[in-house]
């Protein structure tokens, strides 16, 4: 049995700064090594490709807070990319694609919504099955071929560089961020959400509209995934049914390591952006390390063990501190 | 008591069962459209289809009666896949076999204990630490082969065993079809006959109340882990064994695929309640259904986009039916 | 008793509320007027917390009337309760533990306020206005029972009470958070703000309250001045009623000792240590969260205790789990039956089996046959009404399902049974029957622990009874020789 007086503190300012603390030791490890590590056109990679993934994390965020969880976004992402595609193919304009697209997400998230608050069923499992049920949606579309769009303009939808630096996609991303730090943080509807998830019960009392809020969320979190997909399919001008399962699991684990818990009511987008960026940034100094990529996986996959047993473990010392 | 099969309880049991029902519709409509659907040929191939997917879904039952869950078997697969073919040459097939099994025994050991130590005692927490297993575990089968498949045929000593599983007869039946018999009936009696069985839908019933009342609730959930790790492995080799190749990647989306055999077979994923046999029954319909929908030539995507669907479904109405038997 | 110059702030007549097989509240009257500090006292199950909870919306009431400041009260919620200036703090504190002071203060009118700002400079004031200095931007977990308890009231600021009722507040406080809180409770009423102040802690009732209402079963039993009546004669009115259930003569033959527990600590108790002598009933006696559950929990097994000492007929045992206790001769029928006790959808017979199963065991297997003789013969020899061994236990009735456990227990012939709250909620005929049990048990050599919240069941049943309070034993009584307010008293002796 391992002494709580000593792990009972590690393990609350390891929950608190995991992030911060653990990209500063990978920045200053990397110093060590001579790698392309350092040059901007790494460092700019480095946030372009964690981009799509970064916004999906922002509305994962939003419903982890809640107390709920997404699993379908992974699905979402593909299925919007895909549908973003093949409209603008048969000659909508894009702009009204992508707000169809968008809109998808948005069904999507209410029905997760719907069949989670109003029906009680467990989140993850209707979620999960419901990303199955979009991959496979994904592959009838596509008949598991990659589509590719007609319309040249698509690309430059998330490629173009505005001031001939920042990708759209990037730009996208920030305000993203923006945008759900905003609502967490500042709007009755956010800091319900964290209410809802920090304990329900008291939430319910206190006069809160529980079901359309925590519904609200699972939409914004459809609405976040459809957006990622609909940049992501642009920026490689590709709709591809593979993006599927792993995606959201991956999300999840970032989204703990930054601090927002499985819980609820703990975290936030900030920090959640936080955690997506340590492990995009752990696999990209694996790159440069020249790193076997499953090695890598190993690792990371090890490491996302470790952060979940933690935070498991954390509450098992709570809940038996008689 | 006598039964009395009125309109009444026949619209009672198609609301307890829809999926069931609705898969016996298809049949039915199938075997219209399609005569080549009652022929021996198709029921043979039926019956060729309980391979990977029925071990590890009996796996899972027990699992998932035990109130957890178990995303890593597709993990499993996928290295003791690996690992038992490539160790065909230097140790031979019995003793492949024989580390294959263990592997998928250590690694359902591995995950119980996490899962113990780490207080992970409710679905969702035990969901993503078995997750996070499953990448480990596609990882080192990828280290491991170096993401190259290996091939049987390549193997320079005695493969007989495996080419007995995938393919061979004894008498009527295919060996892979006895193997999933005899693993069917050692589960069956575990689940309805002895102390750990039982102890497994207790303590997926009220693991509170079934601890105070002496049943070793620590041992169930590590013995339900070791079997599912185990069940995985035993259908490792016959997938490897069907398909002559093992790839570390094979092993993908049998999870999912497992909790829909159990999930339509009638298991609840609350826990508590369940059997072996209705998950027989889940993945009987399940390949009933893929037959069909292949006979009326619907495509395998949107085969896949309905397993979602039906997923989704044969969840919200179990919960519905949990909800009105009084909680 | 009249209060001259002020008017009632709170009219409540002939108000009742059941439950299925209970009546909580019977027809209670009572006045609370404005300014004034009112004290409630009552026993376990004396019907408190279900008023309370009536007037917060909580639950509904089945009959009579309530008047709050001029508006009647019907099918509120707790919101609305809220505002229209009722406000209650629970003891187990109704605030969101992972978010700020602030927030908290605020919830769910985040936007009304104005925003994050507007939010914590408002509660930055109400805290203020009772000399808090708390960090609005705190997080509440990390806050003491007395802190939270000062948000609460802020809270209750917030919505401009006018009644706040204080459920149990001092049980976590120190003395000087407990002045703090006097202080505070006496700035409200000078503010013209009603208290409604409830408590086990006697002396606080005379320190503090005005005025003083004693519940009893579901009954308001009187209403008076504090300074018209007697610690005594408080005490009396909580316990003395006519005794409406039978009970069997007291047995009798008491022999040697067959437990002795030292050193229970925990985080509640304080070296607990007592013995148990063969044949004998121990009764526990104490207020709800007095620790007699963690007591009886930390021998069992059930909860995780380091360095507590059992000896069982002398030697010392190892006990870390329920395994370990089945093992070692004991048995625990749990305070909670739907929790801890039931597999409620199982059938009767598995309910019963559930603690003889490694019994049944014979090379991992287990013996059908014995496991339905098992449970037909707890049926039998108990009297359970059930359709069949094989009903779901959930459709039994509580008296019956209560049986199913017992007679789980019984099967292995335990040397010493625990028995937690036993009684409650079952009819009176089921009752009686298991006391006849409890009497046959120790005549056969075995020895029970007794836990009730109802004293004369502790009373009657019990050879020996032990007071607990606030995870202390106070005292040890022979209830034949002592009187019912004597024991009561050492319950209260915080």
């Amino acid at each position: 049995m391992m002494n709580t007086k000593i792990t009972e503190p590690i393990t609350r300012i390891l929950s608190a700064q995991k992030a911060p603390l653990a990209m500063l030791l990978i920045f200053i490890t990397m110093l060590f090594f001579k790698t392309p590590f350092y040059t901007s056109y790494n460092l700019i990679d480095l946030v372009n490709s964690n981009s799509t993934l970064l916004i999906v994390a922002m509305g994962f965020t939003v419903v982890l807070v809640a107390g709920g969880v997404d699993l379908s976004v992974g699905g979402v992402m593909t299925v919007s990319g895909i549908i973003a595609i093949e409209l603008i193919n048969s000659g909508i304009a894009i702009p009204i694609a992508v707000l169809i697209s968008i809109l998808f997400g948005a069904v999507i998230g209410m029905i997760n919504g719907y069949l989670t608050v109003y029906q009680k069923t467990e989140p993850f499992i209707i979620t999960l099955g419901m990303g199955v049920l979009l991959t496979g949606v994904a592959q009838q579309l596509t008949t598991a071929r990659p589509v590719a769009c007609d319309n040249p303009d698509f690309q430059n939808l998330a490629n173009y560089k505005l001031f001939g630096l920042v990708p759209v996609l990037v730009l996208v991303m920030i305000v993203t961020v923006i945008v759900i730090v905003w609502i967490l943080r500042s709007t009755s509807f956010g800091r319900n959400c964290y209410a809802i998830g920090g304990d329900y019960e008291v939430a319910k009392y206190s006069g809160i509209n529980v079901l359309p809020t925590k519904t609200l969320a699972f939409v914004i979190s459809g609405v976040t995934a459809a957006l990622a997909g609909v940049m992501l399919s642009s920026w490689v001008n590709s709709g591809n049914s593979i993006y599927g399962d792993t995606t959201a699991l991956y999300i999840a684990s970032a989204v703990v390591v930054g601090g927002t818990s499985f819980a609820g009511g703990i975290g936030g987008a900030f920090k959640s952006l936080l955690g997506v960026m340590f492990i995009g940034l752990l696999s990209n100094a694996f790159n440069m390390l020249n790193i076997d990529s499953y090695i890598q996986q190993l690792l990371v996959g090890l490491f996302i063990v470790g952060i979940i047993w933690l935070d498991c473990y954390g509450r098992k010392v709570k809940r038996e501190s008689v | 008591m006598d039964k009395k099969i009125t309109t009444q309880s026949i619209i009672t049991f198609t609301k307890n069962n829809l999926i069931i029902v609705g898969i016996f519709i298809l049949a039915i409509i199938t075997s219209f459209v399609e005569p080549n659907f009652l022929t021996v040929g198709n029921l043979q191939n039926v019956m060729r289809q309980f391979g990977p997917l029925i071990m590890v879904s009996l796996g899972m039952t027990f699992i998932i009666m035990g109130g957890m869950i178990d995303l890593s078997v597709g993990g499993i697969i996928s290295l003791v896949a690996v690992v038992t073919i490539s160790l065909i040459d230097p140790i031979g097939q019995a003793a492949a076999l024989m580390v294959g099994v263990t592997i998928g025994l250590i690694c359902g050991l591995l995950n119980s204990f996490l899962i113990l130590k780490g207080g992970a005692l409710k679905q969702a927490e035990a969901l993503f630490l078995t997750y996070g297993m499953s990448v480990v575990f596609t990882a080192v089968a990828l280290i491991y082969t170096g993401a190259a498949p290996v091939f049987m045929s390549y193997s320079k000593t005695d493969f007989s065993i495996f080419t007995a599983i995938g393919e061979g007869f004894i008498g009527p039946a295919s060996t892979s079809f006895i193997i999933f018999l005899v693993c069917l009936l050692i589960l069956y009696i575990i689940e309805s006959r002895t102390h750990i069985g039982r102890s497994i839908c207790l303590t997926g019933g009220n693991m509170i109340a079934a601890r105070l009342a002496g049943i070793p609730t620590e041992k169930t959930i590590i013995f339900i882990y070791a079997v599912s790790g185990v069940m995985a492995a035993i259908g490792a080799v016959v997938l490897a064994s069907r398909v002559t190749i093992a790839s570390p990647l094979m092993g993908k989306g049998y999870e999912t695929q497992a909790i829909l055999a159990v999930v339509v077979g009638g298991t609840a994923l609350t826990g508590g309640k369940g059997s072996v046999l209705r998950t027989v029954i889940g993945t009987l319909l399940i390949i009933l259904m893929s037959n069909c929908l292949n006979l009326l030539g619907v495509t395998t995507y949107i085969q896949y986009m309905l397993r979602g669907a039906i997923l989704i479904l044969a969840i919200w109405l179990d919960n519905r039916k949990q909800y009105s038997e009084g909680n | 008793m009249e209060n001259n110059n002020a008017e009632a702030i709170l009219k409540i007549k002939e108000v009742s509320k059941a439950f299925p097989g209970v009546k909580a509240l019977d027809r209670i009257s009572l006045e609370v007027f404005r300014g004034t500090i009112h004290g409630i006292v009552g026993e376990n199950g004396a019907g408190k917390s279900t008023l309370m909870k009536i007037l917060s919306g909580v639950y509904q009431k089945d009959s009579g009337e309530i008047v709050f400041d001029g508006n009647k009260i019907e099918d509120i919620t707790p919101i609305q309760s809220m505002k229209m200036g009722l406000s209650i703090i629970y003891q187990e504190l109704n605030l969101v533990n992972t978010m700020t002071v602030g927030e908290n203060i605020f919830l769910g009118r985040f936007g009304e306020m104005g925003g994050r700002e507007a939010v914590h400079s408002k509660a930055r004031i109400l805290l203020d206005r009772i000399g808090c200095q708390i960090d609005t931007q705190k997080e509440v977990s990390e806050l003491s029972v007395s802190d939270k308890q000062m948000i609460e009231i802020a809270k209750a600021l917030s919505f401009d009470s006018k009644l706040i009722i204080m459920d149990e507040p001092s049980s976590s406080l120190t003395f000087d958070e407990m002045q703090q809180l006097i202080k505070i409770i006496h700035d409200l009423k000078n503010k013209g703000i009603s208290i409604i102040y409830i408590s086990h802690k006697l002396d606080e009732i005379f320190n503090f309250c005005e005025v003083v209402t004693v519940m009893r079963d579901g009954h308001l039993i009187e209403t008076r001045n504090v300074n018209a009546i007697s610690r005594n004669e408080m005490i009396s009115m909580m316990v003395g009623r006519t005794i409406e259930n039978e009970y069997p003569s007291r047995p009798n033959y008491v022999g040697e000792t067959v437990l002795e527990v030292e050193n229970i600590n925990t985080k509640l108790l304080k070296n607990v240590h007592f013995n148990l002598k063969k044949g004998e009933i121990l009764g526990f006696v104490g207020l709800v969260g007095s620790g007699r559950t963690e007591t009886v929990r930390a021998i069992f097994g059930a909860d995780k205790v380091k360095n507590k000492s059992i000896k069982l007929d002398g030697e010392l045992v190892s006990i870390n789990n329920p395994i370990d206790a089945i093992n070692n001769g004991l048995a625990m029928v749990p305070e909670d039956r739907k929790i801890q006790g039931l597999l409620l959808q199982f059938s009767v017979e598995k309910n019963i089996s559930l603690a003889s199963l490694s019994e049944l065991t014979y090379y991992g297997f287990l013996r059908e046959k014995e496991e339905r003789d098992i449970s037909e013969r707890q049926i039998k020899s108990l009297n359970i009404k059930t359709p069949s061994a094989k009903t779901k236990i959930q459709m039994l009735s509580g008296g019956n399902q209560q049986k199913a456990i017992l007679g789980r227990w019984l099967e292995l012939k335990p040397k010493i049974l625990i028995l937690d709250e036993p009684t409650k909620g079952i009819d009176v005929g089921a009752k009686y029957e298991i006391y006849l049990l409890m009497k046959k048990i120790v005549e056969d050599g075995g020895s029970i622990i007794l836990i009730s919240s109802e004293l004369p069941e502790v009373l009657n049943m019990s050879n020996r009874v032990l007071t607990i309070c606030n995870g202390r034993i106070t005292g040890e009584f022979d209830p034949l020789q002592a009187s019912a307010d004597e024991i009561m008293a050492k319950a209260f002796e915080f």
